[in-house]
């Protein structure tokens, strides 16, 4: 009951932000974190069935350029784009998902990673006619609202863009946290201790697998598309295998496997390096590199093992470190 | 097609193959030790590169002096970021994350520190070995010739001490099993660090001899690890004949696809290669399960 009453607030608070500020490149920079939380969950989503996927920046690729492809070159209304490109998403992620869910740990992360790379090559150099090539797209259209001739809500502006993105960034932590207290998500989570195990009691953990790979592509597509129309321009190096590399620190960084753990994270880092980018213009990659790896060093678990360290009880040791530590 | 041309490609594969093969060795050795997936291994690369441009081409010290120096340096740079960095993740749960996250950020802090200290632009090494060797009709610079025996050099070197010394069967023991080579006496931890610090070192030294026959910028470490990556996925994680292989194969693509083909279809080839090869062998060319 208490909890639900911080989570009202919050959301009213976020709400009401842009009655305070009205500043542009405030909301621009809120709006991008809001983005970038839907990616970080949905890289999150996939980690909770114990995999890392390098090419998820590849799938919001994939969502960004059909919903993108829907809109410029079929003309379709963003509203139908955009779920369309959700769609899009998670069916490639399924035929992909089925190659490579053959793999665990190491050899699945250089296979997405490898995928990663064909899909810029293929973005660059081919269909430029309907993809733009390496410059991309661009003047991507802002979507709006026509209700009847009288109201027209125009999302060219910042503050209805945050609306927007506020919207389904609390969609998208509703719908992970319902799958993740689900009775599928607690398979998932039984897939991520041993999946040897969960087999052995006659469930199937590819079907598991790549149904969870899908719930996080459908959310990799959603941010993509929402990328596209908020900056506009889109270009295949933009969702290359650097582009996944930062999201994934906001995952590690804030906590893997809880629903709030991406969300802290990146708001935590994304305000940190705009920080740093303000006031110290050209060390800001330096400052956030030192401040990525002092964090990962000497807190793995993430931010959101801070209240737990100071006021929760001692952590029991891992039975892994136990016997590395006495190994050595 | 002449006889010539494909000669050329197969010497300029060779090069390129062992090149790619170096630096490929030390991301699969570190791998095969600590399960980690060094994302920072690309900027060891890079520093060697430095290492040259200042001690061969600016203090003029001896190109195998500099070669030398230049694994010791990052070599010693890597001893200390597995102990005080890696080391210390691998004894926690989600080591694989965790060491990614911090490789990335090191990655970063290397290439401003890069920035900072040596300039954003391209830096060209001077000739370290000037005139040319016809054979037949086949073209082939002397720079490039010592970077093939060099890199032949070092691969053999490596493959020496990892069957014959007692260190190199201590590493191939952890990579095989951590805990039962702790029962047999050897020291993992110290293992680790070695096996970090000639990975690294091998980076390096690709590092040296390809650099001075291009140039070297901040940002060159990211291309490298890219190909190194092809290279483990090709030939196998934690194998050191498979990034061998898969190192002269990938040079051997691209020397070859580039007489053919334009630069994106090579890529497209090269992927579409690796991914049958992978759907067919999921451990690599030479990995074992």
């Amino acid at each position: 009951m208490k909890k639900a009453v911080g989570y009202v607030c919050l959301v009213v608070i976020l709400f009401l932000i842009p009655l305070f500020t009205q500043h542009e490149y405030i909301l621009h920079i809120l709006c991008l974190i809001g983005i970038n939380i839907i990616f970080a969950c949905s890289i999150n989503a996939i980690l909770n069935i114990g995999e890392l996927n390098l090419a998820q920046a590849a799938f919001m690729g994939i969502g960004a350029y059909a919903s993108t492809v829907l809109v410029m070159r079929l003309h379709l209304s963003f509203w139908v784009a955009m779920p369309l490109a959700m769609i899009v998403t998670a069916v490639i992620s399924l035929l992909i998902g089925f190659l490579t869910l053959r793999f665990k740990g190491a050899y699945f992360l250089l296979f997405t990673f490898l995928f990663a790379e064909l899909m810029r090559v293929l973005l660059s150099n081919f269909g430029i006619g309907i993809f733009g090539g390496i410059p991309g797209l661009t003047s991507i259209p802002k979507p709006s609202i026509r209700l009847g001739d009288l109201i027209v809500i125009d999302f060219s502006s910042k503050t209805a863009f945050y609306y927007l993105i506020l919207t389904l960034v609390i969609f998208t932590v509703v719908v992970l946290r319902r799958v993740d207290k689900s009775r599928i998500g607690m398979i998932f989570e039984a897939i991520r201790q041993s999946d040897l195990l969960v087999e052995s009691i006659g469930i199937s953990t590819m079907k598991f697998k790549v149904l969870g790979c899908a719930i996080g592509c459908l959310f990799a597509g959603l941010s993509g598309s929402l990328y596209a129309h908020f900056v506009g321009i889109i270009t295949p190096s933009d969702f290359a295998i650097h582009a996944v590399l930062a999201p994934i620190a906001y995952v590690v960084i804030g906590g893997i496997g809880n629903v709030f753990g991406p969300v802290i994270g990146t708001t935590t880092l994304m305000v940190l390096s705009n920080f740093f980018l303000r006031q110290f213009g050209f060390f800001e990659l330096l400052l956030y590199g030192i401040v990525i790896v002092l964090i990962v060093r000497f807190m793995p678990e993430g931010i959101i093992s801070i209240p737990r360290r100071f006021f929760g009880k001692r952590r029991i040791p891992d039975p892994e470190e136990v016997k590395t530590d006495g190994a050595s | 097609m002449d006889a010539v041309l494909l000669a050329q490609g197969a010497l300029n594969g060779v090069m390129l193959g062992l090149s790619y093969a170096l630096v490929a060795l030390g991301l699969s050795l570190i791998f095969g030790i600590m399960r980690i997936v060094n994302f920072a291994h690309g900027e060891m690369f890079m520093l060697g590169g430095y290492v040259a441009f200042y001690l061969f081409g600016t203090f003029g010290i001896n190109y195998f002096v500099t070669l030398a120096l230049a694994v010791g340096i990052v070599g010693f740079i890597g001893v200390i970021l597995e102990k005080f960095i890696f080391r210390p993740l691998t004894r926690r749960p989600e080591v694989a994350m965790t060491s990614l996250i911090a490789a990335v950020g090191l990655a970063w802090v290397f290439q401003m520190l890069a920035v900072i200290c040596f300039g954003e632009l391209d830096k060209d090494i001077p000739t370290a070995f000037k005139g040319i060797i016809r054979l037949g009709g086949v073209v082939l610079t002397w720079e490039r010739f010592v970077a093939i025996m060099l890199g032949v050099a070092l691969v053999v070197l490596l493959n020496l001490f990892l069957i014959k010394t007692k260190f190199g069967k201590a590493i191939r023991a952890v990579a095989e099993d951590k805990e039962a080579a702790a029962l047999q006496g050897i020291q993992v931890n110290r293992i680790s660090a070695l096996s970090f610090g000639i990975g690294s070192g091998l980076a390096a030294a690709a590092g040296v001899i390809i650099t001075s026959i291009f140039v070297v910028n901040p940002s060159i470490g990211g291309d490298v690890i890219l190909k190194a990556f092809l290279v483990v996925i090709l030939g196998g994680m934690g194998s050191t004949s498979g990034a061998m292989l898969g190192g002269l194969l990938l040079g051997f693509i691209e020397s070859y696809g580039g007489l053919f083909f334009s630069v994106p279809v090579v890529s497209v080839i090269t992927f579409a290669l690796i991914i049958m090869i992978l759907i067919v062998r999921p451990q690599g060319l030479l990995g074992r399960e």
